[in-house]
């Protein structure tokens, strides 16, 4: 296994993390009756199982690497094997994501706020704008559709509240 | 005869349930969502299980499983398809798929790939939903007998057998189960009503919620993992040329590959608990040491899409009796699964068996009814299903945005789960950067709470020793089982140790 700056940076937030949650547990406050094991010792136990892992990969990563202790194909043949798929090598198109990062967080915030309908057009539409606007109109129909017309049907036919926004005159 | 007498009550209970119209139509939607979402690449069954959840609110239980067991089984059979025409695995049951399915897609044999793949997967699955029929009750009779140690020491089987298949690297896939167990610390501790990891926070009390973690680590995930190639995306589709029938000759070669395909997956799937994945690689393994054409594997031998697919569905059926038998997920669909029956208020396991007949019959009575209508929608539909890849990748992933946000939101009605999902979404993006599997994290999750709750039994049992989880067999022999999981992949190079030990030792 090759060694990677990513992967140095990423084992030395885990072992940070690792110690955080540690320092969590440990203050975890004992209940108001005596128990046996208190509610403190399943965490810690997890906290150092974790800080250990974080340290072994921090290690592997610092000294260069890990041996190979198997061939390349007999890795691959069990990689594949829960959702550990293709491993991402392409360098990521960090403005595309950067900007759909900033359109879900802006979602998040709006969609009790201008409700349901109008953040979810709002979001669909940047989206196409942002990605392909080859199909404008099209996409424009579906993005009505899926954010008004399924309001529609969620509040009206499923009864599932979803919030209004400023549209509240228009709740059925 | 008091077995069988039983036995054909149960059936008849089962079909009644799974009978009502309602319960049908479930059946036919949970298919036929989970085929759409094992066609389109991009969606796994892990991500679409974990979308439709939401869907499943406001339904029985036993309503509530029919459609999830339903798209279980329907990615399946879906993933089969984008691996022989796009040679892209919908899921990673069918990437062993894309070998010799499209290879015989581009030698104009896409057709009856495809239906080896559905009658492939057909027999296995049938083979499994009877098995789980034989043999379910009497699994279910011994768990019975487990008591908190034995419970504990199962689930820590299970979690190490899932973790050590995971991804490339033991101490990132351990690693991801941990995070996951202290993922699953978070809110009231049950047994002291102490708060832990809630921040002050109050919507925090009851902990993350499951499914904000679930969508936000997979189908936010993957929209991330799409977006950083977006622009560049192309895919190439190869169309079903020529007729969709096996010939005599594929016939004869199609029944010992299914045969094969459908015992040892049913083997790795429901009794070692491996999962789908792993067994489709078993079956083509299989198939390159037993098969009789076996050098035409890789160049478009049906064998090398009979195997795996008959495998994978068997083992998805092994793996719903490890959930229903035992409580045990034996796959992250499975947990995912677990996940939302504990939402919805059920605790899968012996006791459900006994407890809840109508429940466990009427979800193996609709399996039976899945299956059939699977085989129905997968082969003479697929060209329908094949339209579908033509929808264009950024409208696919907005339509995953959109239903995440919806399927969250209307879970507690909190904004605050929203950025929390995007938070995931995130974690989940770099995760899948550094390699670290996604499935054990589920996984502790999910077990968490109870694993942690029978261990605090266990020792309350025994009076803080901690020997009683190894002075009882069964539980002895399942920590056996894990240690045994968690070595496996040095076992190499431990045997290379002891040989050389024995080598040096007699030149005394």
């Amino acid at each position: 296994m090759k060694e990677n700056r990513e992967e140095r940076i990423a084992s030395v937030v885990l072992i940070v993390f690792s110690a955080a949650y540690l320092v969590g547990a440990y203050y975890i406050p004992m209940p108001i009756f005596k128990q046996q094991l208190g509610p403190g010792a399943f965490p810690i136990a997890i906290g150092i199982g974790m800080l250990t892992l974080a340290c072994i990969y921090a290690w592997q990563q610092f000294r260069g690497g890990t041996k190979e202790k198997e061939t390349e194909e007999e890795i691959e043949k069990r990689a594949t094997i829960i959702g550990a798929e293709e491993k991402i090598e392409k360098k990521a198109d960090l403005k595309t994501m950067g900007f759909m990062l900033v359109m879900m967080v802006f979602y998040a915030f709006a969609f009790e706020r201008l409700g349901y309908a109008i953040s979810t057009f709002v979001v669909f539409m940047a989206g196409v704008l942002y990605l392909d606007r080859r199909h404008l109109v099209r996409d424009a129909v579906i993005a009505v559709i899926f954010s008004f017309v399924l309001y529609y049907i969620f509040s009206v036919f499923l009864r599932v509240n979803l919030p209004a926004g400023p549209l509240k005159f228009l709740e059925f | 005869m008091d077995f069988l007498g039983q036995f054909w009550n149960n059936v008849a209970l089962g079909f009644s349930v799974a009978g009502t119209p309602f319960n049908l139509l479930l059946c036919f939607v949970g298919v036929f969502l989970g085929t759409l979402i094992g066609v389109l690449p991009g969606i796994g069954p892990m991500t679409g299980v974990a979308l439709l959840i939401p869907l499943t609110f406001g339904l029985q239980p036993s309503a509530a499983i029919i459609l999830m067991a339903g798209i279980y089984y329907g990615a399946m059979y879906g993933g089969s398809t984008t691996s022989i025409l796009v040679n892209t695995p919908g899921e990673s049951s069918s990437v062993v798929t894309c070998l010799d399915g499209y290879q015989m897609a581009k030698k104009g044999r896409a057709g009856p790939a495809l239906a080896a793949a559905a009658i492939g997967s057909f027999v296995a699955g049938t083979f499994a939903t009877l098995m789980l029929m034989l043999f379910g009750p009497w699994v279910a009779g011994i768990a019975l007998n487990f008591g908190p140690p034995e419970f504990f020491s199962l689930m820590v089987a299970g979690l190490t057998v899932v973790t050590s298949l995971a991804g490339r690297s033991l101490v990132k896939a351990l690693f991801a189960t941990l995070f996951g167990l202290a993922i699953a610390t978070m809110g009231i501790d049950n047994q002291s009503a102490v708060p832990r990891f809630t921040f002050g926070n109050p919507e925090l009390l009851d902990g993350l919620e499951f499914l904000v973690v679930a969508i936000g680590l997979f189908a936010l995930c993957e929209v991330f993992v799409n977006l950083a190639d977006m622009k560049e995306a192309v895919q190439e589709r190869l169309s079903i040329k020529g007729s969709l029938w096996l010939t005599k000759e594929d016939w004869k070669r199609f029944v010992p590959s299914c045969i094969r395909g459908t015992l040892s997956g049913f083997f790795v799937g429901g009794i070692a608990g491996a999962g789908a994945a792993v067994a489709s690689f078993v079956s083509y393994g299989l198939e390159k040491k037993a098969g009789k054409y076996r050098d035409e594997l890789g160049k478009g031998a049906i064998e090398g899409v009979t195997g795996p697919e008959s495998a994978n569905n068997a083992a998805a059926g092994g793996a719903l009796i490890h959930l229903l038998c035992l409580g045990i997920p034996g796959s992250g669909t499975t947990a995912i699964m677990l996940g939302a029956l504990l939402m919805i208020g059920l605790q899968p396991g012996p006791l459900l068996f006994t407890q809840q007949p109508a429940f466990v019959w009427g979800l193996i009575a609709s399996m039976y009814i899945g299956n059939i209508m699977l085989l129905v929608l997968n082969l003479p539909l697929v060209g329908m299903w094949v339209k579908l890849l033509d929808i264009p990748l950024y409208l696919l992933t907005l339509f995953i945005i959109m239903f995440s946000f919806l399927g969250v939101y209307t879970m507690n009605n909190s904004a605050q789960d929203l950025l929390l999902m995007v938070v995931f979404g995130v974690i989940g993006y770099l995760m899948k950067r550094l390699d670290i599997p996604a499935a054990p994290v589920i996984l502790g999750i999910v077990l968490g709470k109870l694993m942690e709750e029978k261990m605090r039994q266990s020792l309350v049992i025994s009076d803080g020793s901690v020997m009683i989880f190894l002075n009882r067999p069964i539980s002895l022999f399942l920590l056996f089982l894990a240690v045994v999981a968690i070595t496996n992949p040095y076992w190499k190079q431990i045997g290379r140790a002891i040989r050389r030990l024995f080598r040096e030792a007699p030149a005394r």
